[in-house]
């Protein structure tokens, strides 16, 4: 699937395979907020994400309409994803159970202090927000982030 | 038209940015790694495991000027002097590599560097030997004495100095602001013959986010800390206390005339760069080599910040709604 954002001219691509793993996590945990880190590496003209994988989170909080997730042990990941396949940590993903894609004012602030963190090297992590219900997945928004907005792709 | 200085300056760190070398970079830590083996398998039990420092281990390295320093902490025991260890250290490395690279006694550092390769590069490698202070106390109290090797300047009469690198190290850890201002008072000192020690310049800019309020945009920080060099250089009684030895002042490591001359040029380039922005440019350049590929203050692309690791990790905890 590849994806648009006009503000940025730039693309996403993410096998359909790789979003429906997502979306059967998002699903397991319905009723309740479920979600992760993404993976992914970008094309030589910085023009292109790739987005190749996902990590869980070792320790998470999921309610009905809150997630809270720990990076907490994920570095050595992280490390090794770089050296070993020179992917790196691209942006976050999370679902709203019965509800639309739209972002909240929570998740724009998790991703306000994600790209000010001085262990984030990236200006423009991107936001996946799945909307699930008990048995489907009902629909998938990407954001890119800058200068604190979030801004969908088409 | 006039160049917007905080945008100039976001662009200078992100020409200057170690991953645009990373291939580079890589070459350079496989050689260090090497060598860092070759150095336990010779030393074995006289040392313990030689560790990284320098720029690199700080994260203030900039790509046009660079190398990788590995310190080897030899045991009490090792050696009764000094100038043995160095000298020891020093006829390893010759006879281990000598017929693929340079070796050279450097002021507190044997240097190697290797032949160019089939891409042409040339990889640098500072070793430096340091023995702990207090016997079997090096792991609790990271304290090292460095050999100084004589030939070089300041240090002529002394034979040695005792430092605690670990301690620098931490000094400058999870400070990212005053790593940028670092990084580019480095690009200017490099473009301006390199005259300051790039230690010196580190210290001034840690004391001076310490000691006044450096805030605002990038430029605005670097004049802060450009202003707080100027006001303090020349000041009697001012101290820049080297974090791994108490007794190491390293305003003393310029004289007079030094220390006049710094702060004047701080006050020249800050004058300069007020009364005509595009004056910027000459003194903190881009690196030409890699204009091409910044991204970071575009508005197309996926940007990516100035300096700091290849990779990103999250933060640690953070809510979604």
């Amino acid at each position: 699937m590849k994806l648009h954002n006009k503000h940025r001219n730039v693309e996403l691509i993410i096998n359909q395979e790789l979003l429906e793993k997502i979306s059967q996590l998002g699903i397991d945990h319905y009723p309740n907020e479920f979600g992760g880190f993404l993976i992914g590496k970008y094309s030589d003209d910085y023009n292109t994400l790739f987005i190749t994988d996902y990590i869980l989170p070792k320790s998470y909080k999921g309610s009905r309409s809150l997630f809270e997730r720990s990076a907490k042990g994920t570095k050595s990941l992280f490390s090794k994803l770089f050296k070993i396949k020179k992917e790196i940590y691209v942006g976050e993903w999370h679902t709203h159970p019965n509800g639309s894609t739209r972002y909240s004012d929570i998740d724009l602030r998790a991703m306000i202090n994600i790209e000010s963190s001085p262990s984030v090297n990236i200006k423009n992590p991107v936001l996946l927000i799945l909307s699930v219900s008990e048995k489907k997945l009902n629909q998938a928004t990407f954001y890119i982030y800058e200068n604190k907005k979030l801004i969908p792709y088409e | 038209m006039a160049t917007d200085k905080h945008e100039h300056l976001e662009t200078v760190l992100e020409t200057h940015r170690m991953t645009h070398v990373q291939n580079l970079v890589d070459k350079f830590k496989e050689k260090r790694n090497e060598v860092k083996q070759a150095l336990a398998n010779h030393y074995g039990s006289d040392i313990y495991y030689p560790f990284d420092s320098g720029s690199f281990k700080k994260h203030t390295a900039i790509n046009t000027k660079f190398d990788l320093d590995v310190v080897v902490p030899f045991k009490k025991d090792s050696f009764d002097t000094l100038d043995k260890m160095f000298d020891s250290l020093n006829d390893f490395l010759d006879d281990e590599y000598g017929e693929i690279a340079t070796i050279r006694k450097q002021k507190v550092s044997i240097g190697i560097i290797f032949d160019e390769d089939d891409d042409g590069d040339v990889i640098n490698l500072d070793i430096v030997p340091g023995r702990e202070l207090n016997k079997d106390q090096y792991s609790a109290d990271n304290k090292l004495n460095l050999f100084v090797y004589s030939k070089y300047g300041l240090f002529s009469s002394s034979t040695y100095i005792q430092t605690n690198i670990q301690a620098q190290i931490d000094h400058i850890k999870a400070k990212e602001n005053e790593r940028k201002i670092i990084r580019l008072l480095k690009i200017w000192n490099n473009n301006d013959g390199k005259e300051y020690k790039s230690f010196l310049l580190e210290l001034f800019t840690i004391k001076a986010f310490d000691k006044e309020d450096i805030s605002g945009n990038i430029w605005e920080k670097l004049e802060k800390v450009m202003e707080y060099i100027k006001d303090n250089a020349t000041k009697d009684g001012f101290k820049l206390i080297d974090p791994g030895n108490s007794n190491n002042d390293l305003m003393d490591t310029l004289e007079s005339w030094g220390k006049t001359n710094l702060s004047n040029r701080m006050e020249t380039i800050i004058e300069r760069i007020n009364s005509n922005s595009d004056n910027i440019k000459s003194y903190f350049p881009t690196n030409k080599d890699f204009e091409d590929d910044d991204k970071s203050s575009s508005s197309v692309g996926y940007g990516i910040k100035t300096g700091g690791t290849a990779y990103s990790t999250p933060p640690k905890n953070e809510r979604f709604g």
